[in-house]
């Protein structure tokens, strides 16, 4: 859909004035989503985003300019403005740069050349729908919603890489609410990934449906979280978005280069209990962070971000990695053609330890069990995190007991990893509906992790005794 | 920007609509030039500037409603697109309530929207603005070694919208913002703060200096934090996280969660349910104001609508689609797709956030939350916080590494006293204020 000699000649207009390398990013994506409200198909919606972003890399200063207007003197205005950022440095102009095509490994699953019949989108919505409310009479409203989309990318830089992605992505989530006309309680359950609708014949709709159904009729019974510090059990799955905001936002390049995270200058360090090993990965099967190549044209990777509880790596993109000496991990990200790239986390998760789950429980005496997270947030510098519990329960005496409706956990990343004192053998991947956000620009990633033990935090309910 | 392009490019896309069969329609049009500069050290780190056009397009067949985005806006691009919007509409389920809305207007209220001197205003003042902010932040205290960027940003804009019984209209508006985040580090600690402000008018907009003392206070005053003890207290929380409570409180009467049981004020309409200092408004027609438009989403007049009056629930907020369904009429709170706050606030009272500090003889003062735990169904609220304990009524030491949590039904009763600092530097504001008990939870 793009000229080779077009993308070429805008890479060499960008870098006019010289500069360390530019890139060209061209985008298509389509999305055709429904959503259904009230047992019946409330909108379908269908979006394009169309556009070309084009960046000139000086030194630690990027110049970027984007353009939703293919016409070659738009497209040259939106090359100039970002090549201004190199005007005032010392630089050779580059006159031309030649680009040849490279291939990539393929971590998708499905067909990615458009949208199935719009009839099974639905369908599965009806089906969910139906499913949550037969789970239980104390159902009331069920909202559900499909997207699918493909994105397709082209990336040229002044290297001369020609990159082409091609990148699905599916998500059915089921948000249900229940009543006992006294409280009220939801629950949300969200899976799909970088693959087809054919994967809900295998995560059928009915099964996500009734997870939902049974967060939602849990919270109606669920009493309010108690406050103040104590053991906590995290949850294999989705207690990943422990590692995502306690480890892996500070281990993020841009932090670190410019040393504003914790974790800056402290490779080789101990962060973590040695119970703690944390990967980063772009090339799982059909997994929502995962990339054939990133935003800036480089191959996903494998990523050892902590080892034995040792820090090892940070996720780089290209400037950053430039500026540090290194390479690029692959993690170079940005939401759209209008967004400059940054790194990012792609599916962070912990490879399975050694302890059984029913000795994880038996040995804790007062604490909170999070079965699973409906997100958090990090602060870099400090290393301060929170995370919001989805589904949760009292622990008491070596028994899992009463469930516990919206606690907040709050504690600092490499003091919690210290506390690590157990990790199950049961690791798993989340299901694949998580979405990160930095700095105004959100992706899609994954998360995964065994059961795990802190040894203490802070759980912050209203119940103080 | 060309207001007269915006309108065309709306009623290109419904006559496309109409070709392919839809019976009605309704295209916005949104075009904006945006300028960012982000400075560090003594670099530029980031210069950005585009120039970019979407459209928002809803068609209707035969009781049935569909959607399209897109930023394709070329011939065949956008002819295909439309295509496909309105075939999608086979899809949906019939719905009575469906439907343009009966009176659309676009009157000449003087709502100061747009600031000329941004129209025209040189990138390189710009740049010297980021460059100053930098600077000024470093100067303020010596333990800021560092900071993750300064920023000047700014939009100039004309959003369209037009639809099929004729209506067509445009305005344009202006924003204007700087932010900066200082990091200090004192020993082993180090600590970040964030703040920015934004505005409609250049003018308007809190200056450099007050920027970046506000954010090196917000990373310094930290130092020293102690995890405090769990205790249940009165808390106030400061501007900018007040008006994070009343974002929570806008979800919770928007029509929209009303009518899918995900609020917890759902069926109290007429009853009272925070204190009688809880007077909260939407109003679209605050001059200048970041929610501030003649017409909303749909073309329909703006207007100020009290949501609370002395605590008691008057009124949810709709568009036209949830007023049908919900048998009430739209308060003009469309975004198109949605329903969206104007200017959404809390009526500020008498006193300063120091006299409220001074009055409370035992408290916690609330600077800055993480996460975003709020379970809508049941208004239930939790976040991680940091701010100060108060001691016979001064901020004896800051804290941090806790978290405050209650219940939506019991904050709002308990809100006692508010202050008078409000400021319309973004869509939902709100001034201080102090709810009377809250769980604070730490060692």
């Amino acid at each position: 859909m793009f000229d080779n000699a077009l993308l070429a000649q805008l890479v060499a207009r960008a870098l006019r004035y010289g500069g360390d390398f530019a890139d060209v990013f061209c985008e298509r994506r389509r999305t055709i989503a429904y959503r259904l409200q009230d047992g019946r198909i409330h909108d379908a919606s269908y979006g394009v985003t169309l556009g070309v972003g084009i960046r000139v890399v000086a030194g630690e200063s990027a110049g970027y300019a984007c353009s939703d207007d293919f016409n070659p003197q738009a497209l040259n205005d939106a090359a100039d403005a970002a090549s201004l950022i190199a005007r005032s440095l010392p630089g050779e102009a580059v006159r031309s740069v030649d680009l040849s095509p490279q291939r990539a490994a393929s971590f998708y699953d499905g067909s990615p050349d458009g949208a199935a019949d719009a009839r099974r989108y639905v369908s599965l919505l009806e089906t969910a729908d139906r499913a949550a409310r037969a789970y239980d009479p104390r159902v009331v409203a069920v909202n559900a919603h499909v997207s699918d989309e493909i994105q397709e990318v082209w990336i040229a830089t002044s290297e001369g890489r020609l990159v082409r992605d091609c990148r699905p992505l599916i998500t059915l989530g089921v948000q249900v609410v229940a009543t006992d006309k006294k409280e009220r309680g939801s629950g949300y359950v969200g899976d799909g990934g970088r693959t087809s609708i054919a994967f809900f014949d295998r995560e059928t709709p009915e099964a996500l449906a009734r997870e939902a159904a049974r967060i939602a009729t849990v919270n109606v019974a669920a009493v309010p979280a108690p406050a103040g510090e104590m053991e906590m059990i995290v949850g294999a799955g989705g207690g990943g978005v422990l590692l995502h905001e306690a480890v892996g936002h500070g281990l993020e390049s841009d932090f670190n280069r410019r040393g504003t995270s914790l974790y800056s200058g402290r490779i080789g360090e101990r962060v973590a209990s040695e119970l703690v090993t944390i990967y980063d990965d772009g090339n799982l099967h059909e997994e929502r962070g995962s990339l054939n190549v990133d935003d800036e044209g480089v191959p996903g990777q494998h990523k050892v971000l902590v080892e034995n509880g040792v820090l090892l790596g940070y996720m780089q993109d290209r400037l950053n990695a430039r500026l540090m000496g290194v390479e690029s991990t692959g993690s170079g990200r940005r939401q759209s053609f209008r967004f400059v790239p940054q790194p990012r986390m792609c599916n962070t998760y912990m490879p399975p330890g050694e302890a059984s789950v029913d000795e994880i429980v038996a040995t804790t005496q007062r604490g909170i069990y999070a079965k699973s997270f409906a997100g958090g947030q990090v602060e870099i510098a400090k290393g301060d995190f929170v995370f919001m519990v989805g589904e949760g329960y009292l622990v008491e005496n070596g028994r899992i007991t009463t469930p516990v409706r919206n606690a907040t956990i709050i504690g600092n990343g490499p003091e919690a990893m210290m506390k690590v004192v157990a990790v199950g053998n049961d690791a798993r991947l989340a299901r694949r509906h998580y979405t990160c956000g930095k700095g105004g620009q959100y992706v899609p990633v994954g998360v995964g992790m065994p059961t795990v033990k802190i040894a203490s935090i802070t759980v912050g309910g209203t119940q103080h005794e | 920007m060309n207001e007269s392009l915006a309108i065309d490019l709306a009623g290109q896309a419904l006559a496309l609509a109409r070709d392919a069969g839809a019976q009605s329609a309704e295209a916005s049009v949104s075009i904006a030039r945006r300028f960012h500069a982000e400075a560090r050290e003594d670099v530029v780190a980031r210069l950005e500037g585009s120039t970019g056009k979407s459209l928002f397009l809803r068609v209707f067949r035969d009781g049935r409603k569909s959607t399209l985005s897109t930023t394709d806006l070329t011939g065949e691009g956008l002819r295909e697109a439309v295509n496909r919007a309105v075939v999608n509409t086979d899809l949906v389920a019939v719905d009575e309530y469906a439907g343009l809305p009966e009176t659309v207007a676009a009157d000449g209220a003087e709502l100061r929207l747009t600031d000329p001197y941004l129209i025209r205003r040189e990138s390189g003042e710009k740049v010297d603005e980021a460059m100053e902010l930098e600077r000024l932040i470093r100067a303020a205290d010596a333990r800021v070694t560092n900071s993750s960027g300064s920023h000047y940003s700014d939009a100039v804009a004309v959003t369209a919208i037009a639809n099929s019984r004729g209506f067509a209209a445009a305005y344009g508006w202006t924003r204007v913002g700087r932010s900066t985040g200082p990091v200090a580090l004192d020993g082993e600690v180090k600590r970040t703060a964030h703040y920015g402000t934004a505005a409609r008018h250049l003018a308007d907009l809190e200056s450099p200096p007050s920027v970046a003392s506000t954010a090196v206070s917000r990373a310094v005053d930290l130092f020293g934090a102690r995890k405090p003890p769990t205790m249940r207290v009165p808390v106030i929380f400061e501007r900018d996280v007040a008006a994070a409570l009343l974002d929570d409180l806008f979800a919770a009467v928007s029509a929209s969660n009303v009518a899918v049981a995900n609020s917890w004020l759902t069926g109290q309409i007429g009853n009272r349910i925070g204190s009688e200092l809880v007077t909260v408004v939407d109003d679209g027609r605050v001059p200048g104001g970041l929610g501030s438009a003649p017409f909303d989403g749909e073309g329909v007049p703006t207007r100020r609508t009290p949501v609370f009056e002395g605590g008691v629930l008057r009124t949810f907020l709709y568009d036209t689609y949830y007023a049908r369904k919900l048998g009430a009429a739209t308060t003009g709170n469309s975004t198109g797709g949605g329903i969206g706050p104007s200017n959404f606030y809390l009526e500020p009272g008498s006193r300063t956030l120091a006299e409220l500090i001074a009055a409370t003889p035992v408290g916690v003062l609330v600077m800055d939350t993480i996460g975003f735990a709020t379970e809508h169904a049941s208004g239930t609220y939790s976040r991680g916080a940091r701010g100060f304990f108060i001691e016979g009524g001064e901020l004896a030491y800051p804290i941090d590494e806790f978290t405050i949590a209650g219940r939506y039904t019991e904050m709002l009763a308990g809100v006692d006293a508010v202050a008078n600092d409000l400021r319309f530097d973004g869509p939902v504001v709100s001034p201080s204020f102090r709810i009377a008990e809250m769980t604070v939870s730490g060692n």
